[in-house]
């Protein structure tokens, strides 16, 4: 699938995630053989992101554990503040990455 | 994570007793298409696409006949469970071989309160490791059969 720049983040974000988790999944009995390739997968998706933009996610991921976070109803899902509406509607539109004024995270809009 | 709790996760809107799809690919799409239907998610390429990277790490079929695609999305606001059934069985490079007939597809958000997500992970495993459980589910035409077997009646 051809992404936009803020796709590929969400992607990173559910790769990084699956790979914290990696652990705790096996523990329960699923097959955790392809750890390696998974890596592998991480390392070209983000490559893919231009550096400035990935420095940005590391940072905040460091900071944060989730770099980039689901808006729903208007609602950042990782500090649960409003956003203000005027971003609200560029947010679901626009291909840009917006971020929450209070914690910081990048924005996913969900509706 | 009490049956009943587990139980409380799924949903009769994703139920399909009997799948259309017939390989791996399709049986995902299929899977997925009910979260979009239900408005449970907007950009299902972007869940498709985690869903193909788990299946990297290795295949969720895990054997005797079920699979349990699952991972966590940013386009995922809820903890969801689908279910779908397929009495002819899909090819799914399970870990046993073997086709598979009955799919549990859990997507959850990046956190969610309590750790639901692995908890229902956890709270599947026993009750689809049980042979007389498998025998009632392969046989379910309705969401009522179906969930009475997730709650142990």
């Amino acid at each position: 699938m051809a992404m936009n720049d803020l796709e590929r983040l969400v992607s990173l974000q559910d790769l990084d995630l699956m790979i914290q988790e990696t652990d705790e999944v096996a523990k329960l009995g699923f097959n955790v053989t392809g750890y390696d390739e998974l890596q592998k997968a991480r390392e070209e998706l983000a490559n893919q992101i231009s550096r400035p933009l990935l420095s940005r996610y590391e940072r905040l991921r460091a900071k944060l554990k989730r770099a980039i976070v689901p808006v729903k109803n208007d609602i950042c899902l990782g500090c649960f503040l409003r956003q203000p509406t005027s971003l609200a509607a560029r947010g679901r539109e626009d291909e840009e990455i917006f971020t929450c004024e209070n914690c910081g995270r990048m924005l996913y809009w969900l509706d | 994570m009490r049956k009943s709790e587990l139980a409380s996760h799924f949903n009769p809107a994703l139920f399909i007793p009997e799948l259309k799809a017939t390989d791996k690919e399709a049986v995902l799409k299929e899977l997925l298409d009910l979260f979009v239907k239900e408005k449970h998610i907007r950009n299902s390429a972007i869940v498709l696409e985690m869903l193909h990277q788990r299946e990297k790490l290795g295949s969720t079929g895990i054997g005797k006949g079920v699979a349990i695609p699952h991972g966590r999305t940013v386009a995922a606001s809820d903890v969801l469970i689908a279910f779908g059934k397929s009495t002819a069985g899909v090819p799914f490079d399970a870990m046993d071989g073997k086709p598979v007939h009955l799919f549990f597809m859990v997507i959850a958000p990046p956190n969610d309160e309590g750790n639901v997500y692995l908890q229902i992970l956890g709270s599947l495993m026993p009750i689809l490791s049980d042979a007389e459980n498998l025998q009632r589910m392969k046989a379910v035409r309705e969401y009522n059969e179906f969930i009475e077997v997730i709650r142990g009646e």
